[in-house]
């Protein structure tokens, strides 16, 4: 029997791995290998540079712009779609009439795009008839004209909100499946024991989801690392580079001034900063799984 | 039972009455930027520019969608999207029926380190592997086609596609498998006779979710292809971008005809998107 | 048909050996259960025998056919799996004839065979049904439908009754016996860890502990022979009561501050744990007492009453007997059932 099942292991694993490694292992490593070149992404050949990418990644103030919107990012990907996901899925865990309507209409977001998801937003923050202007100007009574992307002081943080506002459906899916798996036994006994719904939810609920909550923290903070395609369609980036994530700055770095070897330098900064918050996540995932079962 | 309970534990009171209320008013909120494409969409130009975007308009104004259909660009869009979506989305979903299946199934010293290593490919950011990718199509000449597009979504959808499926795998019991063995089944008839039968659910969540992945990508078409003739819908609503520079009504319409598949399969396949997502955990 | 003999198996996973150094000679259309606790190799032996698992030494001979590399599918064997592993997405019919479909068997002949073992099983009403759609005993028979339509030479049953409530399994186990005795010269195994089920249907049982056979024999040469104190405390319930004790240079043996001369002699001497059957007891009319013990707890059970002494002693006796909680008894020892085994 062996025997056999050690020949189909081959065979059914020879595609999938084989794929797998030539388009994803295979230039995971090389990425590591063309940080150290100086290819320019037309030219078949490149010399070797050593170390002087990671030198110049020492010196390049865009990457620490990039660096610390990358953290700004990541700190907002953790309170804004958790904390509204957790909210709504507290309120929506319980017998409303309608409530499947109000959940399909806060995960709707997650099936748009990034670029249509940027595009609506985009028209949102558009200054002159932009919903956010005009909501503002009725509130203040007099017109009100900021141009929320054009600024590199609001450029970020109004990616950020229209990011969050696609994010928030995924962890409100979560939140809800991780309160389904409360056994009900345990909120029966909240009633026995006469605790007011603030106190089931407090002392009771919102510890039973802490599960859920590390699953939803580690994927809004590994899916800000990927913030890329919403940045790219509301500003490029800009104004200034004051909106640059390291996504968008290896991008420009390869692919706008054909800096291959250098943009790899950066992909590899990238690539440990997800190993860090991967591996951490992936202990979490066996914590939990030894004390929640 | 537990909704027995909760439904006496909530009568209308003022409490719930507020939450109601707080649940309307967020329900607007995040309906609002969608409602607002929908408005501009069947609204002119001027209309917009003048400042009337948000009103509920008094006749339907269908000309930029018919701006939109019109335009043989976005048809190739369409064409060239549909062609990389549907076979990376079946392909990535048969490679993750084998692979699944053999950790599920025929587990081997080392299989949960490899497993992990594969299912960790989902969490990387893109860019981590753009350059290599990059050269290595450019060298074999497949830059600027479509092939590129399938095999990165392929291989990318692997990691999920692997956990999901071994997931579901892992809830058939082994016992099924053994009596077709002894039935005479060889492996690949229990995949085919009884395992892959009985994921047909589970088969339904991931095509749902892949489609999508797929569909709505941005990066890779952008990376892969140079040419108006190669562009996928995505690219195409930001290259249209130009073209329409002001004509806000067209964009809309355009961005609304690019999600529409998505947005079906989303409506109708709902319960198992859903699965899918919380199934992985996964990306957005 | 089959004769199977299992010789010199042995059986590791990693470092963990599950099965040591077993041999097993099961006669041609012999019902021999195997029987032990939970993690004693039972489950494992029968996963050797079918070809599921391999074996890591030994050989493995089914009608004097060495199939010990032989594929599960061509050892001419069919199991009813614990869970009865149906198809769920397959109907009474595909399930039962699956593995002739495997085979391209033409569609008229699977039915027909289909049709022939459904009606024998009384199960031809349900050949559209999907298993989720069937009771416990239907499923039960689906899946020995499943396994005799093969025309096995072996059968393996794998606890197939611990699934279902207890006056199914009654009924259930009486529908293995006769289908035992309708399929003339067809081997059964048969795992289970209830010592009723093994003593109820085999021809022999072998009970085995920690990978080993502990011993073969009869339901009634276990019972009444036990090898050692392991097949003794197994075979019978409730268990026998185990004393520590000693025999003398005349052969009396004394325990629990009592000497008696059992009826049989015995070969032993010294130091030694003395076995006690409940039942081979009764109480005492007066003066005839072998020993006093001061009543538990008492266990009515209708047609028997079961006494427990704080010795401790476990008498089961065939009357009501009208005493209460620290009551003291006296009790009759049954002379020609005293087992003695080493301390």
């Amino acid at each position: 029997m062996e025997r056999e099942n050690r020949f189909w292991r081959v065979v059914l694993l020879f595609l999938p791995l084989s794929v797998f490694a030539v388009f994803v292992v295979w230039p995971l490593f090389s990425s590591f290998w063309y940080s150290f070149t100086d290819w320019n992404g037309f030219n078949p050949d490149y010399a070797f540079v050593g170390l002087d990418n990671y030198a110049r990644i020492w010196t390049d103030r865009l990457f620490y712009g990039a660096i610390i919107n990358t953290a700004m990012w990541m700190v907002a990907a953790i309170v804004l779609p958790t904390l509204l996901g957790l909210a709504l899925a507290l309120l929506l865990d319980r017998q409303i009439r309608g409530a499947r309507i109000f959940k399909t209409i806060f995960y709707l977001p997650i099936c748009l795009s990034a670029i249509v998801v940027g595009q609506i937003w985009t028209w949102i923050y558009q200054p002159d008839w932009g919903l956010l202007n005009a909501i503002i100007s009725f509130v203040a009574g007099e017109p009100f004209t900021h141009a929320w992307l054009a600024r590199p002081g609001s450029a970020l943080w109004s990616v950020i909100v229209a990011w969050s506002w696609q994010q928030t459906g995924l962890s409100m899916v979560i939140y809800l499946a991780g309160l389904t798996a409360i056994p009900s036994d345990l909120l029966e006994v909240c009633d026995i024991e006469g605790a007011t719904p603030w106190q089931r939810i407090r002392r009771v609920v919102v510890p039973l989801l802490i599960p859920s909550t590390i699953v939803v923290i580690a994927l809004s903070v590994i899916n800000s690392l990927k913030g890329f395609d919403i940045l790219y369609i509301m500003t490029g980036g800009g104004p200034f580079h004051s909106s640059d994530t390291l996504a968008m700055h290896m991008y420009n770095e390869s692919f706008k001034k054909y800096l291959m070897g250098y943009g790899s330098a950066i992909s590899v900064v990238l690539f440990l900063i997800a190993l860090v918050i991967i591996g951490f996540y992936f202990r979490q995932l066996k914590r939990i799984d030894e004390i929640y079962g | 039972m537990r909704s027995m309970a909760e439904r006496q534990a909530f009568p209308l009171t003022p409490w719930t009455a507020a939450l109601i209320a707080m649940l309307i008013m967020l329900a607007v909120l995040f309906l609002t930027p969608t409602v607002g494409v929908l408005l501009s969409s069947i609204k002119t130009t001027r209309a917009i520019a003048l400042g009337d975007l948000w009103s509920i308009p008094g006749e339907l104004f269908l000309g930029n969608y018919a701006e939109v259909l019109s335009n043989p660009a976005v048809h190739r869009y369409f064409v060239n999207t549909v062609i990389v979506t549907v076979p990376a989305t079946a392909a990535s979903t048969a490679l993750g029926v084998l692979a699944g299946y053999v950790f599920a199934k025929l587990p081997f010293r080392g299989a949960s380190i490899l497993f992990l290593a594969i299912v960790a490919g989902m969490f990387f950011p893109p860019q981590v592997i753009l350059v290599p990718l990059f050269r290595l199509f450019n060298g074999v000449g497949l830059i600027d086609t479509l092939w590129p597009i399938f095999l990165v979504h392929t291989a990318l959808g692997i990691p999920i596609c692997t956990l999901l499926m071994r997931n579901f795998f892992a809830t058939v019991p082994n016992a099924l498998r053994e009596a077709a063995i002894l039935e005479g089944a060889s492996e690949w008839q229990v995949l085919t006779r009884v395992a892959i039968p009985l994921a047909l659910p589970a088969l339904a969540v991931l095509a749902t979710l892949q489609f999508t992945w797929i569909w709505n990508d941005f990066l890779w078409p952008l990376i892969f292809t140079q040419s108006d003739e190669k562009r996928t819908i995505m690219i195409g609503i930001v290259n249209l971008k130009g073209q329409y520079t002001v004509a806000w009504g067209v964009q809309g319409a355009l961005s609304l005809i690019a999600s529409l598949p998505t947005l079906v399969i989303f409506l109708f396949f709902q319960r198992y998107f859903i699965k899918g997502m919380t199934m992985g955990a996964v990306k957005g | 048909m089959a004769r199977v003999t299992l010789e010199n198996i042995r059986k590791s996973f990693g470092t963990i050996e599950v099965i040591r150094d077993v041999s097993l000679d099961i006669d041609r259309g012999e019902f021999m259960v195997l029987v032990g606790p939970s993690g004693c190799g039972k489950s494992t032996m029968l996963r050797l025998i079918s070809g599921l698992e391999d074996v890591s030494d030994g050989t493995i001979m089914i009608g004097g056919r060495d199939v010990t590399r032989v594929a599960p599918s061509r050892r001419r064997l069919a199991m009813v799996f614990q869970s009865y592993a149906l198809f769920p997405h397959l109907d009474v019919a595909g399930n039962i004839g699956f593995g002739l479909s495997l085979a391209r068997t033409p569609a008229g002949e699977i039915e027909r065979r289909v049709r022939d073992v459904a009606e024998r099983l009384s199960i031809a009403d349900l050949l559209t049904r999907m298993p989720r759609q069937l009771s416990g005993g239907e499923r039960q028979r689906v899946a020995i439908g499943r396994a005799i339509i093969r025309d096995p030479e072996v059968f393996l049953f794998d606890e197939p009754l611990s699934n279902l409530d207890a006056a199914l399994r009654v009924r259930m186990r009486l529908e293995i016996a006769r289908l035992h005795k309708a399929l003339d010269g067809v081997t059964m195994i048969y795992v289970t860890h209830d010592q009723t089920e093994a003593m109820t249907l085999a021809d022999r049982i072998a009970v085995i502990n920690q990978g080993r056979i502990e011993q073969v024999g009869t339901p009634m040469e276990l019972y009444h022979h036990p090898a050692n104190t392991f097949v003794a405390g197994f075979i019978g319930a409730p268990a026998m009561n185990f004393l520590d004790g000693a025999v003398d240079d005349s052969g009396a043996v004394t325990f629990a501050g009592v000497t008696i001369m059992p009826s049989q002699p015995v070969s032993r001497r010294g130091r030694a744990t003395i076995g006690l059957r409940p039942e081979s007891f009764r109480l005492a009319g007066t003066g005839e007492a072998d020993l006093v013990a001061r009543l538990d707890h008492v266990e009515p059970l209708g047609a028997e009453t079961l006494l427990h002494f704080d010795t401790p002693l476990t008498v089961r006796v065939n009357d009501v007997v009208p005493a209460v909680e620290g009551d003291t008894l006296g009790l009759v020892v049954d002379r020609t059932r005293i087992h003695i085994f080493p301390p």
